[in-house]
């Protein structure tokens, strides 16, 4: 008796539609809903959150020691052998020990972005950041050094992450950078 | 005088006609976006809307391929076929009431021609269009549009016969095969429109919308075009501007069975209710209002239900158009002819 129930029910539903406005009702509400594209690079771009693996940077002290050793575990543990360290002793004081790094080299191009030698290392000198727009025209920006590693990245360890943040798309000479205003930003829309 | 009144409104009617497609394009890309959570096209232009000009150039720049074995003059005259009878529809179609110009105290209709034969006219004019799809895929010489344009017609022919029904219970319902007089028997308020004839009404209504959707190939009945099986179907040869004409033959398309369908059974230019406290100088004007505005709720509803619904299969399709929708409008048409006893 149910089952001829069953029946009537499906019949009726199909002759009035039921499926076909339950589908239109679903798309009418994305309709009338804000779409979830982020506006990059014009207006918006996302920032990761703090466990990104970004580009790589080299940590200072609170009081401005590198806290590189140059203990070279991280060229160790690299699967594609991208890092170059060769070491020095120093007695000026640059670092937290005697020996820091004479020559500190990523390679961008061969690196993988897994995490290893941020594992590796024993004093929580290289880390990986929350850069990621890494892509150039030709080579000369791919291998990284000691210098430009030590700069402070555009977003502070401090950022949470995980927002879409304001945006300007700057155009200066020969570089482009899409540069984010941490101030206003807005979750993102799933 | 009369001549020059008429050639100015098919000028008129022929131009807007050319010109709707192109916005129409852009709304559904929009509405398209939209619905699956993102924007349209958001860059040519502010939001988009200069995308179909941006279209229109890359078509016609496109180099106009004629295939090595295609019949040269069918080829060529196949989009033609398929745009023209959805301009010549429009001739029929009353937009407006009768209106006097102020200065020169002389009656203008908002309609081309009030044929008393309207309903014929359309339905003849209708079943024109499908040779183009056919002409399009015999003379493109390659099996995809051949597939393409045997089903294509089969699928129309199918659905014509349900679309006819349609009409012939829309003049049943008004008494009159003549579209001014249709839409004049619908007036006075909401509940007088023919889609408000229970209980058979909103069946007309129905059957009209997917025997229409059928007939402009539009989802979910357009496997015929669907890039997947048929790698577009029976205009997978054509390239640049022909290949235009055969989009703004769909668009065009789609109009025109959105207008019909308000003209049929949603009372035409009439409002839902009647407000005695308009002026007689603008209330062909408000009518038109009222008309333009359902049309563009169909066109919406035409956008919404393809992205909504998945496409049918060939046998499904042919399943409906035969099994379903035929003793469907035979059962209409009795219970109509007995509601008019």
């Amino acid at each position: 008796m149910s089952k001829m129930a069953e029946k009537i029910k499906n019949f009726v539903k199909k002759t009035l539609f039921i499926d076909f406005i339950k589908g239109l009702h679903v798309t009418l509400h994305y309709n009338l809903s804000r779409s979830i594209t982020i506006r990059y690079p014009d207006e918006e771009k996302w920032i990761p959150y703090s466990r990104f693996r970004g580009r790589h940077t080299l940590n200072l002290t609170p009081d401005g020691r590198e806290l590189c050793v140059a203990c070279e575990l991280c060229s160790k543990a690299c699967p594609t052998d991208c890092i170059t360290v060769i070491p020095m002793e120093d007695d000026t004081g640059r670092g937290i020990a005697d020996r820091v790094a004479r020559v500190w080299k990523v390679d961008l191009v061969r690196c993988l972005f897994c995490g290893y030698c941020e594992d590796a290392c024993p004093t929580r000198a290289v880390r990986l950041g929350r850069e990621y727009e890494l892509a150039s025209t030709d080579l000369s920006c791919t291998k990284m050094e000691r210098v430009e590693l030590l700069r402070p990245q555009s977003i502070p360890e401090s950022v949470t992450g995980g927002v879409v943040a304001k945006a300007r798309y700057v155009r200066g000479e020969g570089k482009i950078k899409v540069e984010a205003d941490l101030g206003r930003t807005r979750k993102m829309r799933w | 005088m009369t001549v020059i009144i008429m050639v100015v409104k098919v000028g008129v009617v022929a131009m807007i006609l050319f010109g709707l497609p192109l916005p129409l394009t852009w709304l559904e890309r929009k509405v398209a976006g939209h619905i699956q959570a993102r924007l349209g096209p958001f860059r040519v232009g502010p939001h988009g809307v200069l995308q179909p000009f941006a279209d229109m150039i890359k078509l016609l720049l496109k180099e106009d391929i004629v295939p090595d074995k295609a019949d040269k003059f069918l080829f060529k005259i196949a989009p033609l076929i398929a745009m023209v009878p959805a301009f010549l529809v429009f001739v029929a179609i009353p937009i407006g009431d009768k209106w006097t110009i102020p200065f020169i105290n002389k009656d203008i209709t908002f309609y081309v021609s009030d044929m008393n034969v309207g309903v014929i006219y359309i339905l003849a004019i209708a079943g024109l269009g499908i040779y183009g799809m056919i002409f399009g895929g015999w003379a493109s010489n390659s099996k995809y549009a051949l597939l393409g344009g045997l089903r294509s017609s089969a699928q129309m022919i199918s659905y014509e016969v349900a679309l006819s029904f349609a009409a012939v219970g829309v003049v049943m319902m008004s008494n009159s095969l003549s579209l001014v007089d249709i839409v004049k028997s619908q007036s006075g308020g909401f509940w007088n429109w023919n889609f408000f004839y229970l209980p058979v009404g909103p069946v007309w209504f129905f059957i009209f919308l997917i025997a229409a959707s059928a007939e402009i190939n539009r989802i979910p009945f357009d496997l015929p075009e669907d890039e997947g099986t048929l790698s577009s179907g029976f205009h997978t040869e054509y390239s640049g501007m022909r290949f235009a004409f055969f989009m703004l033959a769909e668009y065009v398309a789609m109009v025109t069975v959105s207008v019909l369908a308000v003209v049929f059974y949603l009372g035409g230019w009439n409002p839902p209710v009647d407000i005695p406290y308009i002026p007689d100088s603008i209330l062909p004007f408000y009518g038109i209002g009222w008309f333009v505005a359902k049309s563009v709720v169909f066109i919406y509803l035409f956008m919404w239900v393809r992205f909504t619904l998945p496409r049918y299969r060939y046998d499904q399709l042919m399943t409906i158009g035969w099994k379903i929708l035929i003793p469907v409008c035979l059962g209409a048409i009795l219970v109509t002819g007995v509601m008019r006893i």
